[in-house]
């Protein structure tokens, strides 16, 4: 009988706690393995495809933007009305 | 793979110094171009490869020192001089402000009425929502300690349920602010008690909104293991920062908002 009481009172208190949140698992042995490997790849590269692409979008970006800043200070050095 | 000799850090060469030069240039002609001629895609495009910037130079900041190790005693020292220098600098933008402030209030012109608060501005109750903000706000300062201790301790939930509540008191804060200034009675145009009133709270309240980042950052950090009892300088420099954010708004409250009503 007091045996059974504890196993109930264990259960409760398992599937309470595995209800109110999921786990994070440590992924930072991992993530240290792939960071350390001996490729030769920079640090913001050396994460995957999706660092590569983040990469090109902002120097896309940062190209484009400068042409547009010259293009716009040109354009605002000449005395032309704006609508 | 070569190894060093020394203990510290020669950093992999990296585009985000260029990335984010780039975005201050487009950020600033971007303000004069909305200025004059009422377009704001330079700016914005400026403000989007600012937080491209910082997002990939921070990652690569913690990939570094949690996942590489590079982040060595005597690298952590320079890491901690660089925060500590950088609040400095922040001390002395905000000396400006309060400069401005108490060099137009000690000696108010006669065009304001030769008093201050200056005729026809109605001021806000210090005793009300202001007060509220400064219980708000030493509260998450109460909790921001909670938390580093807990970091140190190695209690995992409550320095994740402490780092929470700091968040949360700091969305409370930016809420209750925004608030207030939806209802001030008085605007920024209006003279110069306007003008250093919505300045040094404004530049005060981007602040907060910094910190409550940076602090939930730290947050995301903790929940995925990168902090560790011993190493968490990360948090640190968040709790720092805070602390700072904080004291500026009691030398904001006492000096605009209770000797200035």
């Amino acid at each position: 009988m007091f045996r059974h009481m504890i196993a109930v009172q264990q259960v409760a208190r398992r599937s309470i706690c595995s209800s109110a949140r999921r786990q994070v698992d440590n992924k930072v042995p991992q993530k240290q393995k792939i960071f350390q490997e001996d490729n030769g790849m920079p640090i913001h590269l050396k994460g995957g495809s999706g660092d590569a692409l983040l990469y090109r979008a902002t120097m896309a970006l940062t190209v484009l933007g400068v042409g547009f800043t010259l293009y716009e200070l040109v354009k605002a050095s000449f005395p032309q009305k704006r609508d | 793979m070569a190894h060093q000799a020394h203990a510290y850090h020669m950093v992999d060469p990296s585009p985000w110094p260029l990335t984010g030069a780039v975005a201050a240039l487009l950020m600033t002609s971007g303000l004069a171009i909305w200025m004059h001629f009422n377009s704001v895609t330079l700016m914005s495009l400026g403000l989007v490869l600012l937080l491209l910037t910082m997002y990939q130079w921070w990652r690569d900041i913690v990939r570094e020192g949690t996942f590489q190790g590079h982040h060595t005693p005597p690298v952590q020292k320079g890491l901690r001089y660089g925060m500590i220098l950088f609040i400095t600098s922040e001390v002395f933008f905000f000396l400006g402000f309060f400069w401005a402030f108490y060099h137009s209030s000690l000696a108010p012109t006669p065009e304001l009425g030769g008093c201050w608060p200056p005729a026809g501005i109605t001021t806000l109750d210090p005793f009300e929502v202001p007060l509220l903000n400064t219980a708000v706000l030493l509260a998450s300062g109460v909790t921001v300690t909670w938390a580093h201790h807990s970091i140190m301790e190695g209690h995992r939930k409550q320095a994740i349920q402490s780092l929470t509540l700091t968040i949360l008191l700091g969305f409370y804060f930016t809420i209750l602010q925004a608030l207030e200034y939806y209802e001030a009675p008085f605007t920024i145009a209006d003279g110069v008690y306007g003008s250093t009133f919505f300045v040094a709270t404004g530049f005060h309240g981007l602040h907060v909104i910094i910190g409550s980042t940076f602090l939930a950052v730290c947050l995301l950090r903790q929940v995925q293991y990168h902090f560790t009892s011993e190493h968490h300088f990360g948090f640190e420099a968040a709790a720092w920062y805070w602390h700072f954010v904080d004291v500026v708004w009691l030398f904001l409250y006492i000096s605009i908002y209770w000797w200035g009503s």
